[in-house]
This record gives structure tokens, C-alpha cells and sequence, in this order.
């Protein structure tokens, strides 16, 4: 469905009197899609994560790497064509709140994009509201209840359930929820991500989760490969589950580690562990990009920059630097294409040391806890 | 009962925008006597000459004291100053609603398209833009009466109008780039959606309160500026107007120290005071009317 | 040691309906030396809860009754005028909701500091900044560096700190967090809630921690207090009430809680959205519509909160036991029980 080679993204600044500075948004990220399948990106804030969504979607160019969609290779099309294939890449976006035209009520929000899709597909414009109430529906809204009302007279869960049939308007066929639920009450968070869920194993559409909470990961469904992204580079990749019981990466260790035990029902886990220091990008990482922040460093670290690497390869056979290592790369991309998504995405990183650490909280039984 | 009042959901539900209007205007006193006041001139500028197509002249009673013949006086040549009054509310009204119209359609025009598209578009219209805001509206204006008459309010309008939409297009441009980046534009982008229908029907809306406000501030500003240039008489009098009443009282009737034509000096000026307190009077509504959410506090 | 009493507090907001209470009879004790988070949805009141402990409803809501025994103090309630402001960062520390976003941005946080410094008429400005330096530096930021910063300068995570040193650089011993990680990503907000607990602990603070999210308050506080539709339904110790949730809106909150552990297909979103001010049930038990074990009695006597064993309350008509083992058709229970 989607398949990413090596995107990067580099912005310049460049002030008046400081002189430029590049920063690199992305440094060469790849992953495969699959029809109906998941991908999460996990990440701090800054790391990236929301630049791929939008290249993703085609509202921000990347300037190295390919992106096929559908087996078509984007950058080589003029925008008239692309157009087209980002039509079936839809973005759920991170705020509610603003993603909602707040001059425009709900049946003229969605009214728009049905009537200019049902005339791209031939049907019948004058429909566009049988099918607004149908989508409403699917997201779990009623849609006479709905329809008449203003984004300010919803609650932000209704909102992010009205941004989610926008989406499905001109029918995708891969949905990019952007933090799509960090700005809904903790309550209403699991009837999202369970929407989510239900699309994709009832219309077979495709999800890139970007999040910066692991937890909300693992309830997009099935099959879910996850992402860690550390300042525009993947440092750790395989099946949810896989990277959060058993994490090799200090930084996915970190974020691991940051997420809340609820004290009562889990205790913390054994290896839990923090960064040493906060993001400083104007450090210099010539080796590993973690290196600076990273509780487990060596020497080596700073010097040689490790890249993507099968778990059970090793430590002694990691790619240390340059052709190797992209070799690897490719190796383990083709390797993605050929499977269908489900339960057998290797386990992958980028750390010159891997060493698997508890750090997730782990469950009380409840009854013995309470004697 | 209940069919009237069903009756009146009914209705209500078929125009929104006027119910909303209707709510919003009478919210507060200040906004109904405000839109009451900009009503009246209106009508004024439109009905006022039907009713004194040829204005009366009586050489007899010269700056006559107000009385029942003439409610407000006469001027120096015998004109009755409430006729001159009415007839001359079309020519100052047209005008500025003609100038405002201009403003506001170039200025929200070159503005969207600046602000929207970015890029080369952007930094062509921003230096049409530039050019339009140093060009000195006053000069221009006393060089073009050597040429014009400015008999018609459409040649003085566009002349206002066409130096005046500079600063609209900058505010419209940077509230336009303020909102690119809200997520309700970009998804529409990222639905497909059509530049025409984003900048239409996404984008003017949420600036349109705004500009309506800039509008109605815009109307009372050309009012003072066409009424000041037939003042001054920098531009030919060529029709009955406020300005060329104002003028006439101060250098031919001698307004300042004699009280003969203080009335004369004094009816155009409270016109002008009155029409743009209905303006300003009525400005408080214009969020409610655009903003649904402030609507709905009623 | 109780360092604040609410007790019985009513505040109402004036809407197109009349004067609607969006906390109603509301009883809390802030200890010493305790970290009380209170957890609820958005529009549950804890919000402006939090604000009249500092005697400063927005308008047009108004205080309708009760009182803010502040030991020391007496009722925040009663003061007003310069008393109040002395009070306000003096005795209780506040750290805003969007306290990202609550900094001048055309001024140094040093100077904005001075400026807290001054209007509270403190002698010793130096002395003030030392202690500035010395918080910063213990949250693990470079004391100097900070206080000559802009705040755009700062990370969100850096400013929600410096939040936290406004609301103590006074000695407060009372601090009121309202929502310090919302808009924060994970290692941000693990570093703050850690910071919390540090200077907690190191200033014997009674700290209040006001949250929708019960994850990651349940691992810093050692009370919980609930509320639903401007109530407080249920509190206590937090270790109990997580192990054993006896009022059915905070079972629902605990199972409906985005965890890194246990059954992904175990955890139920709550049904139905939470209640504001208008469409808060006036009779009866406010939770009653999207709740499970609801009986006849909920829909024409509202609860009242009752005092149980344990240091725990209550609000509810149904059996502790009832709730805590679920009924049937009801989501099954959270933490892993049958």
C-alpha cells in the first residue's frame, strides 16, 4: 500500500544574523504498509514524527528517498497526478479543536469533499447526505443529532470522531492519525483508538499511528508493527508486543520506562531507566544520535554510528557504519514487502550494545495484592 | 399556539443567517439604535432626492433663522438647508459605500490570494501592495480635479477606493497566513478539495468578521476624507454635498463669527457625528453575527 | 496535619438557564506531607474546584457557600484585596493549566520573577533569586541559564518546571498543579511528575495534583479523590482506591484507562459523554445515565458521600461489594479479575 525508502527531510533556518543552520527533520526513514495493516511511530515531541505524517499526506515534500504508493513511485509524478494517489492517505490530525472549521457546521464540513468525491467517482452529488449520515454512523455519532451543529457544541471526543469521517469522505485507504487522541480526556481516548481498530478490520483501511504514548499503541490492533523514531531516525522497529516486552534500545527503554505505572494494579519494572539529560540538538552526535543522552553509552557510541540491524544478529555482527549497514537495510525492506503484514515483522535496531531490559510496569494479581 | 409556534421553527430553521442577524442586532440597545441610525441615512441617501428633485430657492429670506417654512434655515443664497441636507446624503453615502466596496473587494481579493498561495504570487501582490500604500492619496486626488469634476460619486469612490485597499490586503494576508496552518485548511488540502472552495469557503469566513469591521471603520474614514477635500475645496463643487455645504458656511457665510449661519455650519456636521456613532454603535455586533460560537450566548 | 479544609463548597455560574452549580457540596482535606490528585473529565468541576482555593472563580460564577480553611490563613473565602494576593503565591502555589503558556514572552523569566518578588513587597530580592536558582537547579536545569532566558527559549517540559518554581519560590506550602502534563509528550512528563514528588517531599508540601488522566497520577499521589458532574464521588488512599474502586464511574475510569499492560480487548471507553453544566442531572445521582449498576433509587435521590473504613468515601446507593465484583452485563473488571 505505502512503502517508504530512505525519506529525509532537512529544514534550514536561516536568521538574518546567525547564519544557517540545518536541521534534519528526517534522516532516511523507511517502512512498508501493507493493506489493512498498522504502523506506529513513537517518539518525544521534535523527533519527526509529525513532519512524516505530513509528507505522508502530501501537505510538506521530502527532499531524498522514494515514496510508492499502490506501486507508484510519487516524486517522479507532476502534482496534477499525485493528487490522486495522497487522496487515499487521509490525516486525522492532532487537535480537535482546530481541525474543525469553526464558521462551518458538521453536514457542510463533510458535505464539501462527499460532493466532490461522489462527482470524481460518478455518482450522484445530491446523495452527499445519505451518505454523511452512513459515515456518521460508522464513527459511533447520530447523525440527525450531529449534523445541524457547530464544532464548538461537540465534545472533543465527538470532534475527533467527526474529524475521522472527514477522512473517510473521499474513501482512503490508509488513515495517519497524527497524536489523535493526546488532546482527548483520558476517558474518551479508548472509544477512539477502538474506532480506529474497527476501520481497519472492517473497511481493510491501513493506519501509520504517530504517538508519543506507547500505551495508546497497542490498541490500534492486530499485527501492529512499531517505530521508534529518535530525532528523525528509526533506532528500533518490530510487532508492538515484541518492542514493548523486550526493548534493546536504551532510547525505547527510556520511553518505556516513562510511561505512568498505576501504582495498585502494576508495580514498576526491574530495569526501569531514564535519559541522563534533555534533547540538546546543537550537541554534536557524530556517532549514535541517543549517544549524549544515553544512560548505557561507551566510548564506541560516540565515535561510530550503528544503523538498523535484525535483533538476533548480534552484537558482534552490527553494521558499524556506512555500506554494511544499508545493505542490511535493504535486505530487511524486501524481506517486509513479500509478507502481508501480519505477526511477522522482524524485530530490528539500531544500538551497538542491544540488551533487552524490563522496564515496562508489570502486573499485580489483584487478589493477592490486596491481602 | 403550538402551530405558530411550530410555525416559527419552521421559519427559524429556513434562515439561519437572518435569525442569527435578527439575535445579534438586538442583543443590546446600542446595536439596534446603531443599525437604526445607518438605516435612516441609507434610506436618506436613496428616497432624499425623489422627494426634492429641484432644490427651492427663496432670494427673499437669505440665511433665515429655522421656522416652519424652513425647518432648518436657508444658506447664503436662499436654499433650504433641509433640503440640501437630504439631497446631499446620497452623493457622501454612495461615495464612501462606493470606495468601501472597491477596498474591500481588492483588498480581501489580493489578500486571500497572497496569503493562501504564498510563494511567487505572494511576493508579486505584496509589491503591487507596497506600491499602492505609498501612492499619496491627497495629491493624486487635487491633480485629478484638474481633470475630473468628480460630479459623480463613482469617480470620486474609485479614486478613494483604488488608493485606499492596500492595508486591507496586508491584514487580510496575515490573518490568511495565521490560518493556513490551522488543521481544518490543511486536512481540506489534504482532502483534495479545491483552492476555490478553500479560500471561499474555509478561509473568508473566518476572516470575515474582521473584514466587515474593517469595512464599516473604512466607510467613516472616506466620509471624512471627501467630505474634508470639498471643505478645503481642493476638488470642484459640482454637486449638492455635506462638504461643499460645510465649505460654504465657513468661507461664504462667515459660520465662525456670525451666528446667521451657524445652523447652515452645524446640519451636515451633526449628520456626519450621527452617522458614524450608528456605525460604531452597531461594530459591537459584527463578531456575533460571523462567529457562531459568541452567536449562540444569546 | 490538615493544611486545607474545603468544606461544603458550592460555586455556581450564571447561564442563559439561571445560576447552575458546577461544584456542589464539596468536602477535601489537603494534608501535609500527601499528594491528593483529583481526577475527572473535562467539565467535572475540578477545575474551578482548584481556583476557589485561591478565592478566584472567573467570572460570572460565583462562591453560592462553603469555606477554604487554610491553616494559618483561616477562610481564603472571606479575604479579598491585597490580603487575598498576599495569600495567592504566598501560602498557596498555583501552577496554571497552560503554564507553558502563562510567561511574558517580551521578558526574561528572571525579570518576570523580580516582578513576583516585588508585588509581594519581598525584601530580599537576592535572596529570592538564590532560592530561584537552588529549585531550578535541584528540577535539573541550569539554574543561571534559565533565569536569563526568554520563554521561548524553553521547552514545554523546562516551562512547566519553571511553573512549578513561581508557585514555591515564595515558600507556599500549599501547591495546586491543574493539569501539569497534558500538553507535555512521555519522558516530559515523567521528568515533571518525578520533580513533583522531589520537591514534595523535600518542602513536606500538601500538594494538589488536578488531572483527567488517573494513569499518570496514580504514580505520584498517595490520595485520590474523583469527581464526576461537580461532585466528589469517591476518595481515599490511592494504593486502595485502585485496588478496590468502590464507586462505579471510578471503575469505569480505571477500565477505561490506555495501559501499557494487561488485555488490550479487557479495557471498555466509557459510554455516553461526560456531563456539563446545563445537562447535569438536577435530581438523583449524576453518574446514573451511563452508569452500569444503576438502581431505582439513583434517579430521585442523589448519594450523599459517605465516610467508610480505611480513610475512604463514598458516593453511591449501590453495595461496595456489588461494584467491586461486577455485575452481570456489566464490562468485566479491571486488573485482571474475572
Amino acid at each position: 500500500m505505502i512503502e517508504a525508502r530512505g525519506i529525509t527531510r532537512t529544514y534550514a533556518s536561516h536568521g538574518a544574523f546567525t547564519g544557517a543552520r540545518t536541521v534534519q527533520a528526517l534522516r532516511g526513514v523507511d517502512f512498508t504498509l501493507p493493506a489493512g495493516g498498522a504502523v506506529s511511530f513513537i517518539g518525544e515531541s521534535g523527533c519527526g514524527k509529525t513532519t512524516l505524517g505530513k509528507i505522508l499526506t502530501g501537505l510538506e515534500t521530502f527532499d531524498g528517498g522514494e515514496l510508492v504508493v499502490d506501486g507508484v513511485e510519487l516524486s517522479r509524478l507532476k502534482p496534477r497526478r499525485r493528487a490522486e494517489y495522497f487522496r487515499r492517505i487521509q490525516m486525522i490530525h492532532q487537535d480537535p479543536y482546530s481541525a474543525l472549521n469553526p464558521t462551518r457546521p458538521i453536514e457542510a464540513t463533510l458535505g464539501a469533499p462527499l460532493r466532490m468525491r461522489a462527482r470524481q467517482t460518478g455518482a450522484d452529488p445530491a446523495k452527499w447526505r445519505e451518505r454523511a449520515s452512513e459515515l456518521l454512523t460508522l464513527v459511533g455519532l447520530e447523525p440527525e443529532a450531529v449534523l445541524p451543529k457547530y464544532p464548538h457544541q461537540l465534545s472533543g471526543g465527538q470532534r475527533q470522531r467527526v474529524v475521522i469521517a472527514r477522512a473517510l469522505t473521499v474513501d482512503p485507504q490508509v488513515l495517519i492519525a497524527d497524536e489523535a487522541v493526546s488532546m482527548i480526556d483520558v476517558s474518551m481516548r479508548l472509544g477512539i483508538l477502538g474506532l480506529l481498530r474497527d476501520l481497519r478490520s472492517r473497511l481493510g483501511i491501513s493506519l501509520v499511528f504517530i504517538t508519543h504514548d506507547v500505551a495508546t499503541a497497542r490498541y490500534v490492533g492486530e499485527g501492529g508493527e512499531l517505530h521508534v523514531i529518535y530525532r528523525g531516525e528509526v533506532v528500533e522497529r518490530g510487532l508492538t508486543d515484541d518492542v514493548i516486552l523486550t526493548p534493546v534500545h536504551p532510547y525505547t527503554q527510556c520511553l518505556l520506562s516513562a510511561v505512568p505505572i498505576m501504582r495498585g494494579l502494576e508495580e514498576p519494572g526491574p530495569d526501569r531507566t531514564a535519559p541522563t539529560r534533555a534533547l540538546d540538538e546543537r550537541s554534536p552526535t557524530p556517532g549514535c544520535l541517543f549517544e549524549p543522552r544515553c544512560p548505557f553509552a561507551t566510548e564506541e557510541c560516540f565515535t561510530t554510528h550503528p544503523t538498523l540491524v535484525p535483533l538476533d544478529a548480534g552484537p558482534a555482527s552490527a553494521a558499524r557504519t556506512g555500506e554494511a549497514g544499508a545493505g542490511t537495510d535493504t535486505a530487511a525492506n524486501t524481506d517486509a514487502e513479500t509478507d502481508t503484514g501480519a505477526g511477522t515483522a522482524e524485530h530490528q535496531h539500531a544500538c551497538l550494545h542491544p540488551q533487552a531490559r524490563r522496564v515496562v510496569g508489570v502486573e499485580i494479581e489483584v487478589g493477592a495484592a490486596s491481602t | 399556539m403550538a402551530a405558530t409556534a411550530a410555525l416559527s421553527t419552521r421559519l427559524r430553521n429556513r434562515r439561519p443567517a437572518l435569525n442569527a442577524f435578527r439575535k445579534a442586532v438586538t442583543r443590546k440597545p446600542g446595536r439596534l439604535i446603531g443599525l437604526g441610525i445607518i438605516l435612516f441615512f441609507v434610506l436618506l441617501a436613496i428616497c432624499g432626492p425623489w422627494f426634492y428633485g429641484s432644490l427651492a430657492v427663496d432670494p427673499n429670506a437669505i440665511y433665515a433663522a429655522p421656522s416652519a417654512d424652513h425647518w432648518l434655515g436657508t444658506d447664503f443664497a436662499g436654499s433650504d438647508v433641509f433640503q440640501e441636507v437630504v439631497v446631499g446624503a446620497r452623493y457622501v453615502l454612495s461615495t464612501a459605500a462606493l470606495a468601501a466596496l472597491f477596498t474591500s473587494v481588492l483588498g480581501i481579493t489580493v489578500g486571500l490570494l497572497a496569503g493562501y498561495h504564498r510563494g511567487f504570487l505572494d511576493s508579486a501582490l505584496m509589491r503591487v501592495t507596497d506600491f499602492v500604500l505609498t501612492i499619496p492619496g491627497l495629491p493624486l486626488l487635487i491633480i485629478l480635479s484638474t481633470v475630473w469634476s468628480f460630479g459623480s460619486p463613482w469617480q470620486m469612490g474609485l479614486v478613494l477606493g483604488l488608493t485606499g485597499w492596500g492595508g486591507v490586503a496586508r491584514a487580510v494576508r496575515s490573518q490568511a497566513l495565521t490560518l493556513r496552518e490551522r488543521g481544518f485548511l490543511e486536512a481540506a488540502r489534504g482532502l483534495g478539495l479545491p483552492s476555490r472552495h478553500i479560500i471561499v469557503k474555509e478561509l473568508l469566513p473566518n476572516i470575515a468578521p474582521y473584514v466587515a469591521m474593517h469595512l464599516l471603520l473604512s466607510v467613516i474614514a472616506f466620509i471624512g476624507a471627501e467630505v474634508g477635500l470639498f471643505f478645503l475645496g481642493l476638488v470642484p463643487f459640482s454637486s449638492t454635498n455635506w462638504g461643499v455645504m460645510l465649505n460654504q458656511a465657513v468661507f461664504s457665510g462667515g459660520a465662525m463669527n456670525s451666528p446667521d449661519a451657524l445652523v447652515y455650519l452645524l446640519s451636515p456636521l451633526v449628520c456626519i457625528l450621527l452617522l458614524t456613532l450608528g456605525i460604531v454603535l452597531f461594530l459591537d455586533a459584527i463578531d456575533e453575527l460571523f462567529n457562531p460560537r459568541l452567536r449562540e450566548r444569546a | 496535619m490538615t493544611e486545607v479544609q474545603v468544606r461544603d463548597l458550592t460555586i455556581e455560574y450564571q447561564t442563559s438557564a439561571g445560576w447552575l452549580p458546577a461544584v456542589a457540596g464539596a468536602s477535601l482535606d489537603l494534608r501535609a506531607g500527601e499528594i491528593t490528585g483529583l481526577v475527572g473529565e473535562s467539565g467535572s468541576g475540578k477545575s474551578t474546584l482548584a481556583l476557589a482555593l485561591l478565592n478566584a472563580v472567573p467570572e460570572p460564577g460565583r462562591v453560592a457557600a462553603g469555606s477554604v480553611e487554610v491553616a494559618g490563613v483561616g477562610d481564603v473565602l472571606s479575604l479579598s484585596g491585597k490580603q487575598l494576593r498576599k495569600v495567592r503565591g504566598g501560602e498557596l502555589g498555583y501552577v496554571f493549566q497552560a503554564s507553558q503558556n502563562s510567561m511574558n514572552p517580551l521578558k526574561t523569566i528572571g525579570k518576570q520573577l523580580l516582578d513576583l518578588g516585588r508585588s509581594h513587597e519581598v525584601k530580599d530580592l537576592r535572596a529570592l533569586i538564590a532560592r530561584a536558582k537552588d529549585l531550578a537547579n535541584r528540577m535539573g536545569m541550569d539554574g543561571d541559564r534559565v533565569l536569563d532566558s526568554y520563554q521561548h527559549q524553553l521547552s514545554g517540559g523546562m516551562r512547566q518546571r519553571i511553573g512549578i518554581v513561581f508557585a514555591l519560590v515564595l515558600n507556599a506550602k500549599v501547591l495546586i498543579l491543574d493539569e501539569p502534563t497534558t500538553a507535555l509528550d512521555m519522558l516530559s512528563q515523567a521528568a515533571v511528575l518525578d520533580i513533583v514528588r522531589t520537591v514534595h517531599d523535600e518542602n513536606q508540601l500538601s500538594t494538589l495534583i488536578i488531572t483527567h488522566d488517573i494513569g499518570a497520577i496514580s504514580e505520584i499521589a498517595d490520595r485520590l479523590a474523583v469527581m464526576y458532574g461537580g461532585r466528589i464521588v469517591e476518595d481515599g488512599p490511592l494504593l486502595d482506591v485502585l485496588r478496590r474502586p468502590t464507586h462505579p464511574y471510578t471503575r469505569a475510569l480505571i477500565g477505561a484507562t490506555a495501559r501499557i499492560t494487561g488485555d488490550v480487548d479487557a479495557a471498555r471507553a466509557l459510554p455516553g459523554r461526560p456531563p456539563d453544566l446545563t445537562t447535569v442531572a438536577r435530581v438523583g445521582c449524576v453518574f446514573r445515565d451511563r452508569c452500569p449498576f444503576a438502581v431505582t433509587a439513583c434517579a430521585d435521590t442523589e448519594p450523599p458521600l459517605v465516610v467508610g473504613e480505611a480513610g475512604r468515601r463514598r458516593a453511591c446507593h449501590v453495595e461496595p461489594s456489588t461494584v467491586l465484583s461486577g455485575t452481570p452485563g456489566t464490562p468485566a473488571a479491571v486488573g485482571g479479575q474475572p
